[in-house]
């Protein structure tokens, strides 16, 4: 039979880590202080470099606990002496009779790393001078239990070192196709961000990319130690040498003692495509303050080129997206987008009852800006009306260039009122608008826009419908003088009064707004 | 229900918690309560590993933390608001030094119960000083005027395991807990009264530290100690002085109720005489203002028996299970009006009513944990370097330096 404590002792020392190494060494000290009648057991780790031994645990008056301390053994005392030949060592002092224990076992690192992991320690078996001294005897006993306890202590650490890895292992699988598929989804980030968290978790994960343009470098999310992702687009660094410390890692100008002072617990790591650095991804556990392990960082140091990468396309993937969907002039969705929204909200608007109303702008006399000025100057005017409408839409509101200098606003929940008095701030707002020509007498140039409105489901019941609507009330403020604003439902009386007096012999048009 | 109780340099305070427990039990025999005792640093890493992966690494439903994590763990989301539950919080019956950090920015909602606290003081044994110190409650006020009793002490007695100083609850390196009261006491701290930046570096924090690593250079303290290991802390009766924020074993209030065999027994060792220990404010603090520690019962907000979790803090809090558990181990109880007591009952209650003028906790700020870490980190290296005898000044100035900068760093953050 194979000699173990319990084969000895009917002492179940190999008991399952189920509870974590603490719990394990909980039970092992009560089972040690149990079998040799003992006041008191504590478990301490040795540091060789320092020289010092840290109270990890202890067991005392039927209370295991925690705690910190740390000691330097006094040369040629028996903790000493047990530490230097490994031997188990007895002693006693004013403070009572103590067994010292010394263990040290070296395991090799199960990711296959060249440097094996040292546990050292001690445990102490503590009775009180009113108790008998240990014998000879009884520290052989407690030397094969405790031998045999350390064996599964061993073979804890080795398996939590093991689970450590294969966690790492499946880490690696997971997050390259977290990375692979980054592209197709949308808010791919946020995707990279939560994939890197959910296989680390760090106290924060923050994304910054360079803005070449602008030479800046700007903080794209941020994701902590929750999971939540939030914007940290507020951030802009100017990418200067000096500038910032995060400016500094990106330009290759970091101090070293601080970066030596951050390493266990910050991670700064430059993204880089093709010797191109197009990001600054850091990783913190600065407020926990621990130590991120070294194999996590030389994992996430693994994947840099992957991350980057997977940032890199999805920020190309962003650009086709927005290079297809969106003017690039007036920087308004184009009219594929609009179509698709327009469904969307018609369709909303008709389960829910809710009133939706859509808007026709034509920048007046557009084609003689064009063949006056030149179209660097009908692309400003273009641009400059393109920025009051954005600037004046709430949330809800979709604008588009519908083709030329054709604008269709969608306002859904507005009524045919609102629409008008939102039309009428864009157009007081354009026709402040000065654009400056050069080479003119006049130096500048004024705009105004026609606007025509129809509205759901008064004027149509059909995106059709109000799309034909709203082009013919557009129509009649263009042949009725311009720069004004048609509601398609208030021009019935005013056509019909029209064609009264076309009948009698015509008349000025009606006045709308 | 699970509970995580802080680990405690005095082994009183488990025994105390676990026969409170028992009695909880025996009142409450439908509910099974156990509980484990976690280091700071544990209890510190286990908050965080459930923060990270809660389904793996569960939380106790009833935690002790200090009273300066609940803002950062309640931001986080780990904490239950009491408020509701807990009737002394509700009414807040707690002084008002210990509602002015809980309730720093919520008048309505409480993340945590204040439970015990300590003031760390200054204990001395007149016998020793009889002839060095004429009037000690004037000369020991001063830290100037401690630190040359100290020198006095030092060399003027030979007697065999004689230590001038002892600091009983040390871990063997310096600590947060040891400098801060002299920081609190140079009225420096280790942020500016608007939390906007980190203040180190500042001459009141870092001569307030330098003063405390000045005892262990001078080794007036020591650090890492073998003595330690091998014999325990030094009995009360082989110091001159005890800085301690507890009262030492027989120096127990009068008894609360007659008859009470703890207080009978400190009252009897009490008047043993020339071995009697009296208490001072900490030196530099005998006008008030010094720094009081507290203590609080938080439960967790992943609790599956959150109504049971904050049932049991509200027992707990019940003067008579709080009273006797404060005791037990030498500490105030933090409601109102049973600390009142204890501090009438106190057989120095002048000196502790002067300890407790205008107190002041730790502020309970979001960055504040971390950046006793980032202290302890410096205090850790600079222990290292003073136990080699490899110290310098300058190593201080780089290390609160770095430190500063870190706290800076994590005020941005959060």
């Amino acid at each position: 039979m194979k000699k173990t404590a319990e084969n000895i002792y009917g002492i179940p020392v190999g008991q399952a880590f189920d509870g974590g190494r603490d719990a394990f060494l909980q039970a092992a000290l009560q089972a040690v202080s149990d079998r040799f009648a003992l006041d008191g057991a504590s478990f301490y780790e040795y540091d060789e470099k320092t020289g010092l031994l840290r109270l990890r645990l202890r067991q005392a008056s039927g209370v295991a606990f925690e705690h910190e301390e740390n000691f330097r053994p006094s040369p040629g005392s028996a903790a000493a002496r047990a530490l230097e030949n490994m031997q188990a060592t007895t002693a006693s002092s004013p403070a009572g009779r103590f067994l010292y224990f010394p263990f040290r076992f070296d395991s090799s690192d199960p990711s296959g790393g060249k440097n094996s992991v040292t546990t050292a320690g001690l445990i102490r078996l503590e009775r009180s001078l009113r108790r008998r001294r240990f014998s000879t005897g009884e520290a052989a006993k407690a030397d094969a239990f405790l031998r045999s306890f350390l064996r599964d202590y061993y073979k804890a650490e080795f398996f939590s070192l093991t689970r450590k890895y294969d966690k790492n292992v499946s880490a690696i699988t997971e997050l390259t196709e977290v990375f692979a598929t980054a592209l197709r989804v949308r808010d791919s980030f946020r995707h990279i961000l939560a994939g890197i968290q959910t296989y680390f978790g760090f106290d924060r994960v923050r994304l910054y990319l360079i803005d070449e343009k602008n030479r800046k470098l700007k903080g794209e999310l941020s994701a902590d130690i929750r999971g939540q992702i939030k914007s940290i687009s507020y951030e802009e660094i100017p990418l200067e040498a000096g500038a910032h410390r995060f400016a500094d890692i990106v330009l290759g100008r970091s101090s070293g003692a601080f970066m030596e002072r951050y390493k266990d617990c910050v991670l700064y790591m430059p993204l880089s495509v093709q010797g191109v650095t197009i990001g600054l991804l850091i990783v913190d556990n600065l407020l926990s303050q621990q130590r991120i392990e070294p194999q996590e960082l030389a994992m996430l140091k693994s994947f840099g080129g992957q991350i980057a990468l997977a940032v890199d396309n999805a920020r190309l993937f962003d650009k086709v997206e927005e290079l297809s969907l969106y003017d690039e002039l007036t920087k308004l969705p184009l009219r594929r987008f609009f179509n698709q929204r327009f469904q969307e909200e018609f369709y909303r608007a008709e389960r829910f009852k809710q009133p939706l109303a859509l808007l026709w702008a034509d920048v007046d006399h557009f084609k003689e800006v064009n063949d006056t000025y030149g179209h660097q100057i009908g692309d400003v005017v273009l641009k400059e009306v393109g920025r009051v409408i954005l600037a004046n839409l709430r949330k809800i509101d979709f604008p588009c260039r519908y083709g030329g200098d054709e604008i269709v606003i969608l306002l859904p929940q507005a009524t045919g009122a609102e629409a008008q008095r939102l039309a009428q701030r864009l157009n007081s707002e354009i026709s402040e608008l000065r654009i400056a020509v050069p080479f003119s007498k006049t130096r500048e140039l004024k705009i105004t826009l026609s606007i025509g409105i129809s509205t759901f489901p008064a004027d149509g019941a059909t995106i059709e419908a109000m799309l034909e609507k709203a082009d013919d009330a557009l129509y009649w403020v263009k042949s009725h003088g311009r720069g004004k604003i048609a509601l398609y439902s208030g021009l019935a009386p005013q056509r019909a009064a029209e064609t009264g007096k076309t009948a009698a012999g015509g008349g000025a048009g009606p006045s709308v707004n | 229900m699970k509970i995580w109780l802080l680990s405690d340099y005095d082994h009183k305070k488990h025994l105390a918690f676990k026969s409170m427990l028992a009695r909880f039990s025996a009142a409450f025999p439908e509910t099974e309560a156990d509980f484990s005792v976690k280091s700071r640093r544990s209890m510190w890493e286990s908050l965080f590993s459930h923060l990270r992966d809660p389904k793996r690494n569960p939380l106790a439903d009833v935690i002790e933390i200090p009273q300066n994590w609940t803002e950062l763990f309640s931001r986080l989301g780990l904490l239950a608001d009491l408020a509701p539950k807990v009737e002394p919080l509700a009414r807040k019956r707690y002084p008002d030094f210990v509602l002015k950090e809980l309730c720093r920015h919520d008048e309505d909602r409480a993340f945590s119960a204040p439970w015990w606290l300590e003031a760390p003081a200054l204990f001395f044994r007149p016998r020793e000083l009889e002839k060095i110190c004429r009037e000690p409650w004037d000369e020991l006020s001063s830290w100037e005027g401690f630190r040359a009793a100290l020198d006095r002490v030092s060399s003027g007695n030979k007697k065999r395991n004689f230590r001038a100083l002892a600091a009983p609850y040390s871990s063997g390196a310096v600590c947060p807990a040891d400098v801060l009261p002299r920081v609190w006491g140079r009225r420096g701290g280790l942020f500016s009264d608007d939390f906007n930046r980190a203040t180190f570096t500042r001459e009141e924090t870092a001569g307030g530290i330098e003063d405390w690593l000045e005892l262990a250079v001078s080794g007036k303290i020591e650090l890492f100690s073998p003595d330690r290991f091998e014999n325990g802390p030094r009995p009360a009766d082989q110091c001159a002085f005890i800085i301690s924020s507890r009262k030492p074993a027989g120096q127990a209030s009068r008894p609360a109720r007659p008859g009470h065999r703890q207080a009978k027994a400190g009252a009897r060792q009490a008047k043993s005489g020339p071995g009697e220990l009296k208490v001072l404010p900490y030196p530099g603090c005998s006008a008030g203002g010094g720094l009081v520690l507290a203590y609080n019962l938080a439960v967790s907000a992943a609790s599956g028996d959150l109504t049971g979790a904050s049932a049991f803090v509200s027992w707990a809090m019940e003067p008579e299970n709080l009273r006797p558990f404060a005791e037990s181990f030498g500490v105030f109880p933090c409601l109102k009006s049973v600390f009142e007591e204890c501090l009438q009952a106190e057989r120095e209650a002048e000196t502790y009513r002067k300890i407790f003028s205008a107190p002041e906790l730790m502020p309970n700020i979001m960055a504040y944990p971390t950046a006793e870490l980032l202290l302890e980190r410096a205090l850790w290296n600079l222990s290292l370097k003073i136990a080699r005898r490899d110290y310098d000044r300058e190593d201080l100035s780089r290390e609160l330096i770095m430190a500063q900068g870190e706290a800076d760093y994590l005020l941005s953050l959060y």
